[in-house]
């Protein structure tokens, strides 16, 4: 066989098999990170939200997400449409708490915001997910930069330069993480205080 | 037997991976801010290794020369992608901190260098043992610098406690340049007891 042809031929068999094997990896292991996710995340709506003893979830309709398309519903139903009600010992409402995602660095960045049933201000943020640069990117979790969000309204600008400032080297992924609060923070305003 | 043997301790103390052949100092320095970290690091690389090196030791006839650097990759590539899906499924909590550096065995040049200077040479049991050497040796390298700088930075050893709560600990330790004067003060002890040896 000609060398070049050779060359094509092994690289690409080889490509493919490892193709093959992942993809069977992934089908095991996917159901399993999701559902670890799941309950992940309904543990982290405790810590966003102190003293809540038990959540309620809401789901948002396509409509009021504004999506039309199933399956791009589907996906962000997943991921962003519910709302996380927390509720404390007593039956009362403390506050809800929402996914927003943001594009950052290295990939798509989730975070978990907390706020105030009655003073609409947020209470806590956690970073869900992130894939940002280690040590620069990944300072979006640390407290200092995470906590120029709290007691913030939906009415504040939450907009990086203004009233959030950036972590310095991480600019982009400081502005997911902005993003994802701003963006998240006005769709589940307008569907959970709206709807009342 | 004698000669697996001797693969197989070569990397555990005379071309250990950390001290002796000072590749793979990225993760080395990264993740070894404590021993369950450095521990982890080093077995998820030991499986890459084994595995990877195995099957390009299988493969060595069938890749032509000119591509095998990128073949190599593909091959380490799948294996660090099957650890890090495993990790996130089974070990979510080891995952979150560790998770990031997984992807980068892909490009630690202890799994490329051994395909490339053992495995491609020699046989399929061969390399298995090499990878298995060198893979335990980055990891008892990974976890003695995670132990030091555990215990000196955060007082404790594998999440025990050793200091009572609020005792003083050097907290520069658990930063980066504490991974530098470790890994410095270590390798200067492996090479005077490495000089003394010979001088016997």
């Amino acid at each position: 066989m000609n060398e070049s042809l050779r060359m094509v031929v092994v690289l690409s068999v080889i490509a493919m098999i490892s193709a093959g094997i992942l993809a069977q990896v992934y089908g095991i292991t996917s159901v399993i990170i999701e559902e670890n996710q799941a309950r992940a995340l309904e543990s982290s709506v405790f810590e966003v939200l102190p003293g809540t003893t038990q959540v309620n979830i809401i789901r948002r309709s396509a409509d009021e997400l504004g999506v039309d398309d199933t399956k791009e519903m589907r996906e962000k139903e997943q991921k962003t449409s519910l709302i996380y009600q927390g509720v404390n010992d007593a039956g009362q409402v403390l506050g809800y708490a929402f996914v927003g995602e943001g594009n950052g660095y290295g990939g798509t960045v989730r975070v978990l915001v907390g706020v105030d049933e009655k003073s609409n201000q947020i209470l806590n943020l956690k970073v869900l997910e992130h894939t940002e640069t280690p040590g620069l990117g990944s300072k979006i979790e640390d407290e200092g930069f995470r906590k120029q969000f709290v007691g913030k309204k939906v009415e504040d600008p939450i907009k990086l330069g203004q009233d959030i400032d950036s972590i310095s080297g991480a600019t982009v992924s400081s502005r997911a993480v902005t993003e994802a609060v701003r963006q998240g923070f006005d769709d589940t305003t307008a569907v959970y205080k709206g709807g009342k | 037997m004698a000669s697996l043997w001797k693969d197989f301790v070569r990397g555990l103390w005379d071309e250990n991976p950390t001290f002796r052949l000072m590749i793979g100092l990225c993760p080395t320095l990264a993740v070894t801010t404590s021993a369950i970290n450095g521990m982890s690091m080093g077995l998820a690389t030991a499986f890459v290794l084994v595995c990877s090196s195995a099957l390009i030791s299988l493969l060595k006839n069938l890749i032509p020369d000119k591509v095998r650097i990128p073949a190599y990759i593909i091959v380490i590539a799948t294996f660090v992608t099957i650890v890090d899906l495993y990790m996130n499924a089974f070990l979510p909590n080891l995952h979150q901190v560790l998770g990031l550096f997984i992807p980068l065995i892909v490009v630690n040049c202890i799994v490329l260098g051994r395909a490339e200077a053992f495995a491609s040479k020699n046989t399929v049991i061969a390399s298995a043992f090499d990878g298995l050497g060198m893979g335990l040796g980055f990891t008892w390298a990974l976890t003695l610098i995670g132990s030091v700088r555990e215990i000196l930075g955060a007082g404790s050893i594998f999440g025990y406690r050793l200091l009572p709560e609020g005792a003083t600990t050097l907290g520069i330790m658990s930063l980066p340049p504490g991974g530098f004067i470790t890994l410095g003060i270590l390798i200067a002890v492996m090479n005077m007891i490495a000089a003394r040896q010979k001088a016997s």
